[in-house]
């Protein structure tokens, strides 16, 4: 190489090294949701089927109050003991009447509607019915939980499937959320709330499925509270899950001035029931 | 919806005015309804709410009796959705019809309460539902005729 070019290069590799440093440092990129691709939708038809309609045992949620109480505080104990007493009373405690969502945990512990459950590449979503907005987004694409998510109804949700479980981490859950044991009966979890759900069917019966609860509220329990609720898988196209805007039943539909189609608001005791007409 | 009764929109007219002081229904528990006894009204259909979270029906009631003043009632149900899975749809009950209901009252006294059973005077046919009753799986999911 002659001198000539070798003071050329060294001058372009000077000027390449300064206009590196010129410039701002590379952006990083954002995290993007990549494309699914044709293997994750093949992956998808190798988890168990949890397609259906899910409607809940009820009768076994009833049954857990007086089998599976929650370990308490002595204070949330207090309330609970306070709330049952009232029920009896006919004045049930108002827990879910504002039509907020019935929120996690209480929606898989005290539910009285049916869900779906959809699985997509990197994402298993939860369906109900009846307050409008029961929806929960469960991330299985290896994504970690944020370091301070912004507190929401259902919390944030990563899961991984073990065999043929899917375990689901959820933390971020608004500390307004109840943890219930009934309509008429809960504690907010009061914050730092932490939930771990192992959902898989029941191996002696594959149309049913099971919930298994582990939740840690340090604010209302002595120590973390396993639970399993359960559903029925139905298939009869009437157990399709329906719209449930629960807002709904504050107004009944009547006519404007104008002819026109409206909802006007109507009244509801304190328990949640319409108000009879005087 | 038709046209709101001028007794159903008089109701409806009183309840807007207190609106707002009030909650709204959402899943509530039904104990506030006496589920030891029931009353029985005999009488109209005025209206059909078919409406989450809990579906109301409206009845004029034509016998008084102790304690079952005659007037305008409101009864509830559970959501669109349990009713659906317990054989109902929206038209099984229509305003005007004639209508023997076995109801469990408002605890208050007052002229509401939660639904037992419901009687169609004109074919002798009864509606019920407890979704406590849907616990297995693939039911067959009957609609009534």
């Amino acid at each position: 190489m002659n001198k000539c070019l070798s003071a050329a290069l060294v001058a372009c590799v000077a000027l390449a090294g300064v206009s590196a440093f010129a410039q701002p440092a590379a952006k990083p990129k954002p995290i993007i949701n990549p494309p699914p691709t044709a293997k994750d939708w093949a992956d998808i038809a190798k988890l168990p089927d949890w397609s259906g309609a899910w409607n809940p045992k009820i009768t076994d949620q009833d049954e857990q109050i007086k089998t599976n109480m929650p370990p308490w505080t002595d204070k949330a104990m207090e309330q609970i003991r306070f709330q049952q007493a009232e029920e009896k009373a006919g004045r049930p405690p108002p827990l879910f009447v504002n039509c907020l969502p019935e929120s996690m945990p209480a929606w898989m512990l005290v539910t009285h509607n049916s869900m779906e459950i959809l699985f997509t590449p990197g994402r298993v979503t939860m369906l109900g019915e009846s307050d409008s907005n029961r929806l929960r987004r469960i991330y299985t694409d290896g994504r970690p939980h944020p370091e301070d998510p912004d507190p929401t109804f259902h919390g944030h949700s990563i899961g991984h499937w073990e065999g043929d479980t899917l375990v689901v981490d959820t933390i971020g859950v608004m500390p307004q959320t109840y943890i219930a044991i009934s309509e008429a009966a809960g504690v907010p979890n009061n914050g730092d709330m932490h939930i771990l759900e192992r959902i898989h069917l029941d191996p002696k019966n594959k149309d049913i499925l099971l919930v298994d609860l582990e939740i840690t509220a340090p604010k209302v329990l002595t120590k973390p509270w396993k639970t399993t609720r359960i559903y029925f898988r139905q298939r009869a196209r009437t157990y399709d899950i329906v719209e449930g805007v629960c807002l709904e039943g504050y107004f009944n539909p009547a006519k404007d001035k104008w002819g026109n189609d409206i909802f006007v608001p109507i009244q509801h005791a304190v328990g949640g029931n319409r108000v009879p007409p005087k | 919806m038709k046209h709101l009764s001028r007794k159903v929109a008089a109701a409806v007219a009183f309840l807007g005015l207190v609106a707002g002081a009030c909650p709204a229904s959402a899943h509530h528990s039904t104990t506030m309804f006496d589920r030891e006894h029931f009353i029985v009204l005999e009488g109209t259909v005025k209206e059909l709410h078919w409406t989450n979270p809990h579906v109301a029906i409206f009845i004029e009631n034509a016998v008084a009796k102790p304690g079952v003043p005659d007037g305008m009632w409101v009864v509830e149900l559970t959501s669109p959705g349990n009713l659906v899975r317990s054989g109902w749809t929206r038209n099984l009950i229509k305003p005007g019809e004639k209508v023997t209901v076995e109801v469990h009252q408002l605890r208050d006294g007052s002229k509401g309460g939660g639904l037992k059973k419901i009687t169609l005077v004109s074919t002798g046919q009864s509606f019920d539902y407890n979704i406590r009753d849907q616990e297995r799986p693939n039911l067959e999911g009957e609609t009534y005729k």
